[in-house]
């Protein structure tokens, strides 16, 4: 999990942040040299974890970011533990939503001589953001984006597959109950007839 | 280890069904790919009646390598064929659904888009 996260200091240039494989090995000790010195939050940040559960929930609140859904990841793909999927409105509030995650690292390692930042992916477009805070994958679409790739369908069909022998006459009654996607949204929706 | 004029095929549902390597993007003279690697390629062979058409030029990234992988921790993986997917210039994949087993190097190398449409990590 280590080698996902990629490590730099405030200072760097951007030419540093294009980031090697090679580098890795390197950034890992020198990153667990320093947080050695501060404790508390670098219990999860040591063990991977930039960012909990928890915490994503609330900054995608704050953001108002729209119809966020989590998603546990099947064991026979664990590449983490949790995806998070959520949409913003523009490709301007898509990136105000990974710029607000970032800055959420930043603070909780404040301090520290050397931060972990978690690896991005997809900034300059703001489409499709996916940030890999290694446990937690937080996936910033586009509405448009989203309908496309259809990421909850194919997650969720996982996590059906996976406990399908639970309660699944309970699950048939939610199927044909219709839910709207919730929308945040001050923009009025456009009136053709 | 896919160089130019090596055939591909395709991991996706974008529509094309066989690529094959014209150019390695990445430094000036490289002789293989390997994967995680993106390449230059040209439709040999597309599904009919789909936005990607043969003799289009298009980018891909190399998922799968009869070549064997090495891990540090002296895992090695071989796959049974050559494959790739098919990208764009931001590298947002064309298809929306990916097929077969993804090796999780992907991951280290900035395509966690990819992995997270993959049904299996290896």
């Amino acid at each position: 999990m280590w080698s996902v996260l990629k490590s730099r200091s405030f200072s760097s240039s951007p030419a540093t942040q294009q980031w090697k494989l090679g580098l890795s090995m390197l950034n890992r000790s020198l990153s667990f040299s320093s947080s050695a010195t501060s404790e508390g939050a670098d219990e999860g940040i040591r063990s991977g974890e930039l960012l909990k559960l928890e915490e994503v929930e609330t900054i995608l609140r704050d953001v108002k970011a729209d119809n966020v859904k989590v998603f546990p990841i099947p064991k026979h793909c664990d590449f983490a533990d949790f995806m998070v999927v959520a949409t913003g409105r523009s490709a301007w509030h898509v990136r105000n939503i990974s710029q607000a995650l970032i800055y959420k690292v930043k603070q909780k390692q404040k301090g520290s001589k050397r931060m972990l930042l978690p690896s991005v992916e997809g900034q300059e477009a703001g489409n499709w953001i996916v940030i890999d805070s290694g446990k937690v994958v937080i996936h910033a679409l586009d509405e448009k984006v989203r309908a496309y790739y259809n990421l909850e369908k194919l997650w969720s069909t996982y996590a059906s597959n996976q406990d399908h022998s639970v309660g699944q006459g309970q699950d048939l009654d939610k199927a044909f109950v219709k839910v709207r996607p919730k929308n945040n949204s001050k923009k009025r929706p456009s009136t053709t007839v | 280890m896919i160089q130019p004029q090596t055939h591909l095929n395709v991991a996706d549902n974008s529509g094309a069904r066989e690529l094959m390597c014209i150019r390695i993007i990445g430094a000036s003279n490289r002789r293989y790919a390997h994967i995680g690697d993106v390449i230059v390629a040209v439709i040999k062979e597309a599904v009919p009646n789909m936005p990607l058409e043969r003799s289009e030029v298009v980018r891909a990234v190399i998922v799968r390598t009869c070549k064997e992988l090495k891990r540090d921790n002296g895992m090695i993986i071989r796959y049974d064929d050559n494959a790739a997917v098919v990208i764009d210039q931001e590298g947002n994949p064309k298809g929306t659904r990916i097929f077969g087993a993804i090796a999780r190097e992907l991951r280290e190398l900035n395509f966690t888009k990819i992995v997270s449409l993959a049904p299996e990590v290896l």
